[in-house]
């Protein structure tokens, strides 16, 4: 086989690629091509009528309001916001364009909590309990009010820059949607936060709105994109008002609460999240 | 641990340390699963390296080597003393000693000679010691009596000689350099697995370069597309099955050795299935070596003999008086005993002490007559002669065991026409008759006849002497022949043949119908061998050579037309003129080839010629001189028994039986393995476009991964295994023994249709149930098939904690990574399942499993119970180890893919059902492989 020069592979790739005395190309004559063509067209036709029958079976066997199975999703992760890029919220106080995108980025996710909105679209709720709905599963579901005001100096209201101007930044904590999860079995689950590994006292206050930094009952639990229509997650606002200047500081909020999970060691938002303030001058 | 799959999977390892390298400096979160399945990849390579050389290290065995051959001492006169030497510190003129028992320890030539013998059998394969003399007597060393052989033995006498040759240049010497000279080309199967290799590498290299290109135009990262890559590689490379294929090959060359067929060379064992030409030895593997009488001839009739193995009576008609008086002779005039202590032995496995005619006729004389040495005893004997090779003749007197008789009893043996001579008349019916021509004339036939078969015959005679002339008392004196040795009473003849194995009839004929040419080749005389071969089928009974036709049409030998006769018999002088030319003429035109009076040399020659049509050759050997010839065909076969170390070395195989149809039952077992490994690649092959599949899909659907590296590997290198080892104990489907020997060139191992048919139906089909499985259990923690199509970079993002699902849930990174797994375990489970589907429908490529059966093949069913048990054991034992990527499944995800398992099977009974219906079909031509 190795012996063959390249011109002799030539000849044969281009006696392959068209035999003009059996008049066959790469090997097969005219209507063997067609009857192999049509075969595959056959054969896959079939078996992607075979896939789509098994998938539209299976999705019958779904419910379009619940999911069969939460036992990944559960128990809750948590997320921040402002969300730029990652998990460090680092600006110059003296420097307005170091801290206005994160401003932004807080107004935009806030323009759904807006007191209006909220007023017109959501009904206001019994605090401190459940605020369970019985009925047809495919009925739309009411949304409790949860209005940007409650947040108080981290509504952006009072102050539109929620601190980053005075170096005080807001930060808002939010607890993942699971179907159906009701949160601290009766007793509001309530956030924390502390330096991760560093000097505790780089950290030295921080205020929680609404309420002492708890999220109340009455927003759980949460029935779905398609009947809860209206559905805004309740958020907890650290308002970090004495935090070390010119430093990173490392720090690690989570929740507490009954069922609520926050040492996993491979999930770092489980119940927790961890992220560095850097405020400098 | 170089070459073929063991590259593309060194460069997926050194791109996945790559990778890792850069996702470690760039501080990605992280980088060390890359580290691992480099690691893992690296150690694949290497264990499977180290498990093909330990499985060649303990099949090549070798044996003794020519080093042993070497005496320790010999003895030399140098400065006018006698000196003991190492053999390897003689020197050419050396005088050296040689006494009994003597290894020679160079090639001498003999300056003195006193009742030396040597045996030759090491180099020559002439059993019969040779005497040795100072003359010289031929112009070829080899057959001159005055040169003594290195490495051959002295049986008896003394000599001296003068050192001619020492070492390497010694006539053994320059055998085994020849030996070693002689190129072993690659084995037919070496030829399949790399065209196999070829083309799977081929076809991992091409797609995942394509993909590469693909994934870099669809703007991914340069990093990403080189994981792809990988990925590509690793599904693409049937990492377990040359470990497999090996594993195969050795569970065969096991079941051949049960069969007395020692391989010693694993990829022998599909050599010998695709041998289309035996070069088979004549004594001792087609005959059984021994001597039996066959033929007798008195009252003027022939009978035959049993000469079969176990013979325990003789049924031809003894009621003739001259049968009594024959049988007589026969008894008596026998030197040969048998060895003591062997009562309850069978007769003819007793061994004996005598010449192979002598022990003929003693056996032949035990089975008919009973205690042969009582008989001797009651008969005492008075004198003797034994036989010399100027009389011709043996003769002994006796006393009969009749009371009333005192008459001596003289009996002679000896060549026919010697005995007749001495005779005047002759027995028929136990009445003496005098010898007039029309008795001669008979008496010339019947020699004729049986010397014609090629039998060995010997003429009977006896005399009782007159009891007047030779009272009790008359000192015979063999000496001065004081008794008459002439007008004797001729009784009859006697032929002996070494009959041919009772096996081998049956065996030649399969090797016919499973179309496979045997040529006999054998040092003795044409007629014999002629008789041999026709008695075990080698010469059908209806074909003649050209010779027989010029005795059938009477015409010379020259006018017959050479192409008509379809047998030959070519004799070891004529191949000694014939050109290249001629002699493939020769192979090519006759179907029934019997080489006569060759060489071992000549089998060489013989050899080359086969192996110029484009055959596999296989051929049988014991002699070192045939040591070139067994490593120049493509599988050299020794006699166990017979064999010389020298064979045993230069060959492929070792027959421990030294029976030719242990070559056919190898043969069998050879064409089976070819048939099972085409089944176990078959099998191997089409679960890597299910393992292929995800990574394209990945790629251009920017759906979650369904199935991760790890995971592939836990497949080819877990699962699978058993399974695929496990179709290597498939029956064969129809009789493998009725079909022709494959086409080299064109019956290849992997071809297109087995290919394209494991790729692009069953592996589709299988991939299609994989992702059925993988879409249900992502469907049902909430992510439909709608939402994952495109959520590729927001899904693996480490940043986004809060993905949303189709419920409207919010998943953090690592929840989604779990599920991730839980797909791949899906995806596994999936594979496994319809494996189970591929390994049932893969038991036979023609036939319905039901003709099959599902049952006979035991160890396909460890298979699928192996392949479910790893299964379980890594999603649910090994399910909390995060690096391996498993998790514990949900049972019912263990279904979703078994209506795809039993859309396989199905669909291949049907392909098969047409394939049987319709063959020669289209239907057939592209889908049978």
């Amino acid at each position: 086989m190795g012996s063959k020069t390249w011109r002799e592979l030539a000849g044969d790739l281009k006696l392959f690629l068209w035999n003009r005395e059996e008049r066959t190309c790469m090997g097969r004559t005219a209507t063997s091509w067609g009857l192999i063509l049509l075969f595959y067209f056959v054969f896959y036709t079939c078996l992607a009528g075979m896939f789509a029958f098994c998938m539209y079976v299976m999705l019958l066997t779904l419910s379009p309001y619940t999911p069969t199975y939460r036992d990944r999703v559960s128990p809750p992760g948590v997320m921040i916001r402002p969300y730029l890029h990652g998990f460090t919220i680092a600006f110059n106080v003296s420097k307005r364009s170091t801290w206005q995108p994160y401003v932004d980025s807080m107004h935009r996710f806030l323009a759904a909590y807006d007191d209006k909105v909220q007023e017109e679209k959501n009904i206001e709720c019994v605090a401190g309990r459940y605020f369970v709905q019985g009925g047809h599963e495919g009925e739309e579901k009411k949304a409790c009010r949860f209005k940007r005001s409650l947040l108080q100096s981290c509504s952006g209201l009072g102050d539109p820059t929620f601190g980053y101007s005075r170096g005080q930044p807001c930060v808002l904590l939010k607890m993942n949607r699971i179907i159906g999860y009701r949160p601290g079995a009766g007793v509001p689950v309530s956030v924390d936060c502390k330096v991760q590994k560093g000097n505790e006292s780089d950290l030295r206050s921080v205020d929680f709105y609404p309420g002492n930094g708890t999220f109340d009952l009455m927003y759980y639990p949460y029935y779905g994109k398609i009947t809860h229509v209206n559905y805004t997650s309740p958020l907890v606002a650290m308002h970090f008002t004495d935090v070390k200047r010119n430093n990173l500081v490392p720090i690690q909020c989570s929740l507490k609460g009954e069922g609520i999970i926050n040492d996993v060691n491979n999930d770092r938002f489980l119940g927790r999240i961890l992220f560095t303030l850097s405020i400098g001058k | 641990m170089v070459g073929g799959f063991s590259i593309l999977l060194w460069i997926g390892a050194a791109f996945s340390w790559i990778s890792f390298g850069i996702q470690f400096a760039q501080g990605a979160e992280s980088p060390f699963d890359n580290l691992y399945l480099g690691v893992v990849l690296a150690l694949v390579v290497i264990l499977t390296g180290i498990f093909a050389y330990y499985q060649e290290a303990k099949s090549t065995n070798i044996m003794a080597s020519f080093s042993k051959m070497i005496p320790q001492q010999a003895l030399v006169i140098r400065d006018a003393e006698k000196k003991e030497l190492p053999a390897d510190q003689l020197v050419v003129g050396d005088i050296v000693e040689i006494k009994g028992g003597d290894r020679i320890p160079a090639d001498i030539r003999l300056i003195f000679t006193q009742g030396c013998k040597v045996d030759n059998s090491s180099l020559t394969g002439e059993s019969e010691p040779q005497s040795r003399s100072c003359d010289f007597t031929h112009e070829n060393p080899l057959e001159t009596r005055n040169i003594a052989f290195y490495s051959t033995t002295c049986v008896e006498g003394t000599a001296t000689g003068i050192v001619i040759n020492t070492g390497d240049r010694t006539i053994i010497g320059r055998i085994a350099s020849l030996a070693s000279g002689v190129g072993n080309g690659k084995t037919p199967i070496a030829i399949e697995i790399e065209h196999f290799v070829y083309l799977v590498a081929g076809v991992a290299i091409s797609i995942g370069v394509l993909f590469f290109i693909i994934s870099v135009s669809m703007r991914y990262k340069i990093l990403d597309s080189i994981i792809f890559l990988i990925g590509i590689i690793v599904a693409n490379v049937p990492e377990g099955l040359l470990a497999t294929v090996t594993v195969s090959l050795s569970l065969t060359a096991k079941r051949m050795a049960k069969k007395n067929c020692l391989v010693k060379n694993l990829e022998a064992v599909e050599t010998l299935g695709s041998t289309s030409i035996i070069c088979s030895d004549k004594t001792g593997t087609l005959t059984q070596n021994r001597m039996t009488v066959a033929h007798l001839w008195f009252d003027d009739q022939i009978y035959s003999a049993d000469t079969s193995e176990d013979q325990t009576t003789q049924p031809f008609d003894q009621s003739s008086q001259t049968w009594t008086a024959l049988s007589k002779i026969v008894t008596l005039c026998n030197r040969a005993e048998f060895r003591p202590g062997q009562e309850n032995l069978p007769v003819m496995k007793r061994v004996v002490v005598g010449d192979a005619s002598e022990t003929a006729l003693l056996k032949f004389a035990e089975v008919v007559l009973g205690d042969v040495m009582d008989i001797r005893a009651r008969n005492k004997k008075v004198a003797e002669i034994p036989f010399n090779s100027t009389n011709k003749f043996q003769l002994s007197i006796h006393e009969t065991d009749d009371r009333n008789d005192k008459r001596f009893l003289l009996v002679m043996k000896g060549a026919p026409e010697r005995i007749l001579e001495r005779c005047s008349t002759i027995m028929i019916n136990g009445k003496e008759e005098p010898l007039d021509s029309e008795k001669a004339e008979a008496f010339q036939t019947a020699y004729m006849e049986l010397g014609g078969m090629g039998e060995r015959v010997l003429g009977f005679c006896h005399l009782y002497l007159p009891e007047n002339e030779f009272p009790d008392t008359y000192p015979f004196d063999t000496d001065s022949m004081n008794f008459p040795t002439s007008n004797l009473c001729f009784v009859g003849l006697l032929s002996m043949i070494d009959p041919p194995r009772s096996t081998v009839p049956d065996a030649v004929s399969k090797c016919r119908s499973a179309g496979i040419k045997v040529i006999m080749v054998t040092g003795d005389h044409p007629i014999t061998a002629k008789a041999i071969a026709k008695s075990v089928g080698i010469i059908s009974a209806t074909s003649e050579t050209v010779e027989d036709m010029a005795k059938r049409l009477n015409v010379p030998v020259e006018r017959v037309d050479r192409r008509q006769a379809t047998a030959a018999v070519v004799n070891g002088m004529e191949l000694k003129d014939m050109s290249l030319q001629q002699l493939d003429e020769v192979l090519c035109n006759h179907s029934e080839i019997v080489f006569a009076r060759t060489s071992p040399q000549q089998k060489l020659i013989i050899v080359e010629g086969c192996q110029r049509q484009g055959a596999v050759v296989a051929v049988t050997g014991d002699g070192v001189n045939d040591s070139p010839a067994l490593k120049k065909a493509d599988i050299g076969i020794a006699m166990g028994i017979a064999g010389s170390d020298a064979a045993k070395n230069a060959a492929d195989m070792v027959l421990l039986d030294d029976n030719f149809a242990s070559i056919v039952t190898g043969v069998e077992e050879g064409r089976l393995i070819f048939d099972n490994l085409k089944k176990t690649i078959a099998y191997t092959l089409t679960k890597n476009i299910a393992e292929l599949c995800p990574f394209l899909i990945y790629i251009i659907a920017s759906i979650p991964m369904p199935i991760g590296t790890i995971t592939i590997l836990f497949i080819d290198l877990g699962t699978d295994i058993i399974p695929s080892v496990a179709l290597a104990y498939e029956k064969a489907e129809s009789d493998i023994m009725n079909r022709r020997p494959r086409n080299k060139s064109k019956d290849r191992l992997v071809n297109e249709q087995l290919a394209v048919y494991s790729y692009l139906h069953i592996g589709i089909m299988q991939s299609v149930g994989a992702f059925v499985t993988y879409f249900t259990v992502y469907a049902e923690q909430g992510f439909l098939p709608t939402t994952l199509l495109g959520v590729r970079v927001n899904w693996e993002s480490n940043a986004i904690n809060d993905f949303e699902d189709s419920y409207g849930q919010e998943w953090t990174k690592y929840q989604r990574t779990y599920l991730q797994w839980t797909g791949y375990t899906a995806f596994f489970v999936s594979i496994t399942i319809q494996q189970v589907a591929d390994l049932i429908i893969r038991k036979t490529r023609r036939n319905s499993i039901f003709q099959q059966g599902l049952f006979r093949n035991k160890v396909i069913w460890v298979g699928i119970f192996s392949q479910i048990g790893i299964a379980l054991i890594l999603t649910y034992g090994l399910g909390h180890v995060t690096a391996l990527n498993f998790t514990p499944l949900r049972f019912q995800y263990w279904f979703v893919a078994v209506p795809f398992a039993i859309l396989i099977w199905v669909y291949d009974e049907v392909r098969k059902l047409f394939i049987r219906r319709y063959p020669g079909s289209w239907w057939d031509k592209n889908m049978y492989y």
